[in-house]
């Protein structure tokens, strides 16, 4: 039953997430063919340096359906909401109930603190699969509506770069709700962290080899040079730490 | 520690940052008794009974519950498993039915009492149906009580069970508590800050001040031993040094010298008539009155 209470404190934001997830995943395969027509419009003639660089690399990208689908979804759409709604579904929890009020009915219970964190760790991370996966699984099942064709086999590996790497954000959130007793601080402090991340990978090429948003997307295995091994298992032990942190952090706590 | 004590505690200290809430704390609760956990607000009540449910880690001293120390994670998960508790906040989870409430909490106690889940689900009137954050806080206290009560438990803890509520709603929570333990077999630790409902239904009290217990018997050997012996002189009353045990407290107003006892009035009478007073009167003492006495002494 704590499977069940963890879902109710949990399902409206994963429902929301689902929702938009997969109307954004939806309207990418819908509105490629527009994107072709508007491709010879493109022009770079009035832009220069790094702007007139991105212009028409994304025009580029978008000449192919699996570029542009790997370009406008795994990397841009799917990668910000996806790491939004790990921020959501990591914050909240025990410390949390402790200032709101019901935590101490949940303390009476006959059930460890490790085990009341684990089972809301795992629904929020199960959660966190279903938004990976689903919704990128809609790309190639939607594709022939379009007359365009998408691997399965792409949809599962850039899913599965997503959840890994990007489990990091929901680790983080879920870490901090074991230090702060509201759900806005995790919030701020995640979702800026994730901003400062993504300009830098932006504006630092050279860092962004190694970045964690380069890893969700899965662009290592998008240019054919293979699976982000390292940055997979970086990302994966990141989290793990950040779970067991919180386990020790919480096992500590007055309520 | 004796095994005839559910809860024991002994220089049990817990604080947090530079408040110290509970300052050496001395508890034996036996099986089978409806002890009264009686301070004023802020007295270090609830912050004791956090530290019986393994809520918050004792600081210093012992604290024991069925025999199993409460700072071990593996026996708190026990203690809990055979231990009721009703919070003073009476905060359930809102968005949940009533219905789910008690299925959710039912799956956790494997003797979860169904006939009694049926009796208290009537009694109460509670409506199966409606979510707990539509309740009012008399019918949410009503639930939480079910909820304690349902678990098939040996200790109930309540901490102050009938705060917030109307005083037909405490008559009736207070009667079904009663009739609870007329027919299970159980031992009920409950703090309150209300004398009355103690006096109503407690067979042994402990009254706490600023973290300590300073009071701790059965409530009739209390009501046996506390006596107000009043002396009345022809001049002004002297200042006397009684030597006999169990002053707890001498008054000196004009002619008239008041000595409270713990221990009985013999011992004082023995000695005041050493005085030569006018007059002798031995009164019995409520419990409200060894609160106050007790409570006020420890603030001088």
């Amino acid at each position: 039953m704590l499977w069940y209470k963890s879902w109710l404190e949990t399902r409206w934001r994963f429902m929301i997430g689902l929702v938009l997830l997969m109307l954004s995943a939806t309207s990418a395969v819908l509105i490629y063919p527009q994107v072709v027509k508007l491709l010879p419009m493109v022009s770079t003639a009035e832009l220069s340096g790094e702007m007139a660089r991105r212009v028409a690399e994304s025009a580029e990208l978008a000449r192919n359906y699996r570029s542009y689908v790997w370009s406008h979804w795994f990397s841009a759409n799917m990668r910000q909401m996806w790491t939004l709604f790990a921020v959501l579904l990591g914050t909240g929890g025990l410390l949390a109930q402790s200032a709101g009020g019901g935590a101490l009915f949940t303390l009476s219970l006959p059930v460890s603190r490790n085990r009341l964190l684990g089972v809301r760790a795992a629904t929020g991370l199960a959660e966190l699969l279903v938004l990976a996966f689903v919704p990128s699984l809609l790309i190639p099942v939607l594709s022939p509506t379009i007359g365009q064709a998408y691997g399965v086999g792409d949809a599962l590996v850039h899913s599965a770069c997503m959840f890994l790497a990007g489990s990091v954000f929901f680790s983080l959130a879920f870490l901090l709700s074991t230090v702060f007793s509201d759900v806005w601080r995790p919030l701020l402090i995640v979702l800026c962290a994730a901003i400062v991340l993504a300009l830098s990978e932006a504006f630092f090429p050279d860092l962004s080899r190694y970045g964690l948003f380069r890893v969700m997307s899965g662009e290592k295995y998008f240019r054919g040079d293979g699976l982000p091994w390292l940055g997979l298992l970086a990302g994966t032990a990141l989290s793990a730490a950040m779970l067991y942190a919180a386990s020790k952090k919480i096992a500590r706590l007055d309520f | 520690m004796a095994d005839q004590f559910i809860i024991e505690t002994e220089d049990l200290r817990k604080s947090y940052g530079q408040v110290e809430a509970v300052r050496g704390m001395n508890l034996q609760v036996p099986a089978g008794s409806i002890c009264g956990f009686l301070g004023r607000n802020g007295a270090g009540k609830t912050t004791t009974i956090k530290v019986l449910l393994g809520m918050a880690r004792p600081t210093s001293g012992q604290a024991r519950v069925f025999g199993l120390a409460v700072n071990d994670p593996k026996a708190s998960v026990e203690i809990r498993r055979r231990t009721g508790f009703v919070s003073d906040d009476k905060v359930l989870y809102g968005y949940m039915t009533v219905e789910e409430m008690v299925r959710f909490t039912a799956s956790f106690f494997p003797h979860w009492r169904t006939d009694l889940e049926k009796r208290y689900l009537r009694k109460f009137e509670l409506p199966p149906d409606r979510r707990v954050k539509a309740l009012s806080s008399g019918m949410r206290t009503k639930l939480a009580l079910l909820l304690a009560l349902c678990r098939g438990a040996e200790l109930l803890i309540l901490d102050e069970p009938t705060s917030a509520l109307d005083p037909a709603m405490t008559e009736d929570v207070l009667r079904a508590l009663v009739a609870h333990v007329a027919s299970e077999e159980l031992t009920i630790f409950f703090s309150s800050h209300q004398i009355a409902e103690v006096d109503q239904i407690a067979d042994r009290v402990v009254i706490i001040d600023r973290g300590r217990a300073v009071v701790t018997g059965a409530l009739e050997d209390l009501r046996e031993n506390f006596r107000r012996i009043q002396l009345v002189f022809d001049g002004e009353a002297p200042n006397p040094a009684f030597r006999a045990p169990g002053i707890e407290r001498v008054y000196r107003k004009g002619r008239i010298l008041t000595v409270l006892s713990s221990t009985g009035a013999d011992g004082v009478i023995e000695e005041a008539r050493a005085l030569e007073p006018v007059s002798m009167e031995v009164l019995p003492v409520t419990l409200k009155e060894i609160f106050l006495e007790t409570v006020a002494v420890e603030e001088d």
